[in-house]
């Protein structure tokens, strides 16, 4: 229901520039209260990986953003053993925080429904 | 009138048995033959061969990535809809061509032109289709061909016999560091309008060339590819075995277009019999069983590679059979009896007009000609062979063992060097 996956406005919201222009400081309040850019964290890095779904989109990464990602966690985890956020210079910065990873996960779950199309396919001779 | 018009459609549809005209559609070659048969096929022959490859590999990868996703579908739709249609995809690599293939029902030729036609106008080489299933492909064909030691042998000789261009294998390297970016870039480089030619079996020629006009109207239009000259090396080589048979090649390699007499040489020393039963009346026939020798004739454009493949399960064997095939070699360079020359020429005259009577043989035969526009008629291949003479025969094949030979070795440490064989 809620998080990285879910249902969203921000595209009807990014369509429309009025609109967009009230909501924008709104938002980017809101990611920053989220707290997990204290933590070094990307917000993609906050979606659930235990299903087989983003364990193949975890596949897709580049050697890079793995390898990138492994060490957000083990920081984060640190500092979680420290009970304290990371030092300011190290929070993520807005410009850091993309979506690395859900283009990757949505193109698993729309071949996910296309196989499952195929599968239940009903042939009509013409 | 009606008798008359009767006849003009026999002369019309003989004129369609003859063989394949090529006709150029907006820049693509397209030929095309209808024998009537039940099914059609179509070939989309691409410049993409290894010898064209910029890095190993490269175009190994490339045939696996054959129908994977595209602008206009999914690999799994590609699958899915081939089978409700019930055709045949199938991509296979030489080191000139990159071969697609399509063999279906007659009346689905659209979609199955538009998948062979969209794999080349707008695939799109995605890094995870690469990752998840076109390299753990590449890879176990590498090991296959590894594992088989007439194929290795081969494989290797070509390197020797001609080292870059054609000398380039077709398999990838058994720890390769392909990308995605690198058959992706070999990709657009040879995916252009003069490097692709359709050929179609029973489809018409106007049908396919529409299909093909409208198919690769936005492809691109840049000169063909283009390698140097080969040239021939030779050399010697041995190689651990694989637990398969004590293999021996020895290779002779030509440059210039492939001959008439080659062909007929092999044929002549070919020891497949013609009858059941029959031991064959090749020089090579009378060696012990379990051992083959396989006469190897591998024309290319430029230049051709002829070779005997000695397989047998000692090496002591292997070595006696490999000093008979170069006896028979000498022998048939010192001069050839008419009756053999004959029958040589009759063997070779019928291995050339049956291999164009199936569906990859006539891929074979057009593809090398397609390219430089000369004859493609079966006709000018039958007479060519029928112009070999015993003079001619013998002295292109004492031309052949006067180049340094290309011998491989696959097996014992105790199989023969080149020079215990008499060479």
């Amino acid at each position: 229901m809620f998080g990285p996956l879910s249902l969203s406005l921000a595209p009807y919201v990014k369509s429309s520039r009025s609109l967009s222009k009230w909501v924008t400081p709104f938002a980017k309040w809101y990611a920053n209260a989220m707290g997990y850019r204290k933590y070094g964290f990307k917000y993609d890095d906050l979606i659930t990986e235990e299903n087989d779904q983003m364990q193949r989109a975890l596949g897709r990464l580049t050697q890079r953003e793995q390898y990138d990602r492994a060490w957000r966690m083990k920081r984060a985890s640190h500092a979680s053993v420290l009970h304290a956020p990371l030092p300011k210079e190290q929070w993520t910065p807005e410009s850091e925080d993309t979506r690395y990873l859900e283009p990757h996960v949505e193109d698993i779950l729309r071949e996910e429904k296309e196989r499952k199309a195929w599968d239940t396919l009903v042939v009509e001779k013409k | 009138m009606l008798a008359a018009r009767a006849s003009t459609a026999r002369s019309a549809q003989r004129i369609a048995r003859s063989f394949a005209t090529v006709v150029d559609t907006t820049g693509v070659k397209v030929a095309a033959v209808d024998y009537n048969q039940p099914t059609a096929s179509v070939t989309v022959l691409v410049k993409a061969g290894s010898r064209f490859q910029p890095k190993d590999g490269a175009a190994n990868a490339l045939k696996n990535f054959a129908f994977k996703s595209t602008s206009s579908r999914s690999a799994i739709g590609t699958v899915r809809e081939s089978e409700l249609y019930g055709g045949v995809l199938s991509s296979t690599l030489g080191r000139e061509h990159l071969a697609l293939t399509a063999e279906f029902l007659k009346a689905d030729a659209p979609y199955f032109v538009d998948i062979l036609t969209s794999f080349v106008t707008s695939a799109k080489f995605t890094r995870h289709e690469f990752e998840e299933y076109v390299a753990p492909v590449v890879s176990a064909e590498t090991e296959a061909a590894s594992r088989d030691p007439a194929t290795l042998a081969i494989d290797t000789a070509h390197g020797l016999a001609f080292r870059s261009g054609l000398g380039s294998s077709l398999f990838a390297p058994a720890h390769h560091d392909l990308t995605v970016d690198d058959v992706k870039s070999f990709a657009s480089s040879i995916f252009t309008k003069s490097n692709i030619a359709v050929l179609g079996t029973g489809i018409d020629q106007a049908t396919l060339s529409s299909l093909v006009e409208k198919a690769f109207a936005k492809a691109s239009e840049s000169s063909a590819v283009s390698t140097p000259a080969s040239k021939y090396f030779g050399g010697e080589t041995r190689l651990g075995g694989t637990g398969g048979p004590q293999t021996v090649f020895i290779g002779f390699g030509t440059t210039g277009s492939p001959s008439a007499e080659h062909a007929a040489l092999a044929a002549h020393l070919s020891p497949t019999p013609s009858i059941k039963w029959s031991k064959g009346l090749s020089p090579l026939s009378s060696l012990p069983e379990g051992i083959s020798v396989q006469p190897v004739y591998l024309p290319y454009t430029d230049a051709s590679l002829f070779g005997l493949l000695v397989q047998g399960p000692t090496t002591a064997s292997v070595k006696e059979a490999s000093k008979a095939a170069i006896a028979a070699l000498k022998a048939a360079s010192q001069g050839i009896k008419a009756e053999e020359l004959k029958s040589a020429v009759a063997k070779a005259k019928f291995a050339a007009a049956s291999s164009v009577e199936t569906r990859e043989g006539l891929v074979n035969a057009l593809g090398s000609k397609i390219f430089s526009g000369v004859n493609t008629s079966l006709v000018a291949t039958l007479s060519s062979l029928d112009a070999v003479d015993a003079s001619a025969f013998s002295k292109a094949t004492a031309n052949l063992l006067a180049a340094k030979p290309t011998y491989v070795v696959i097996g014992d440490v105790h199989l023969p060097y080149v020079d215990e064989l008499g060479l």
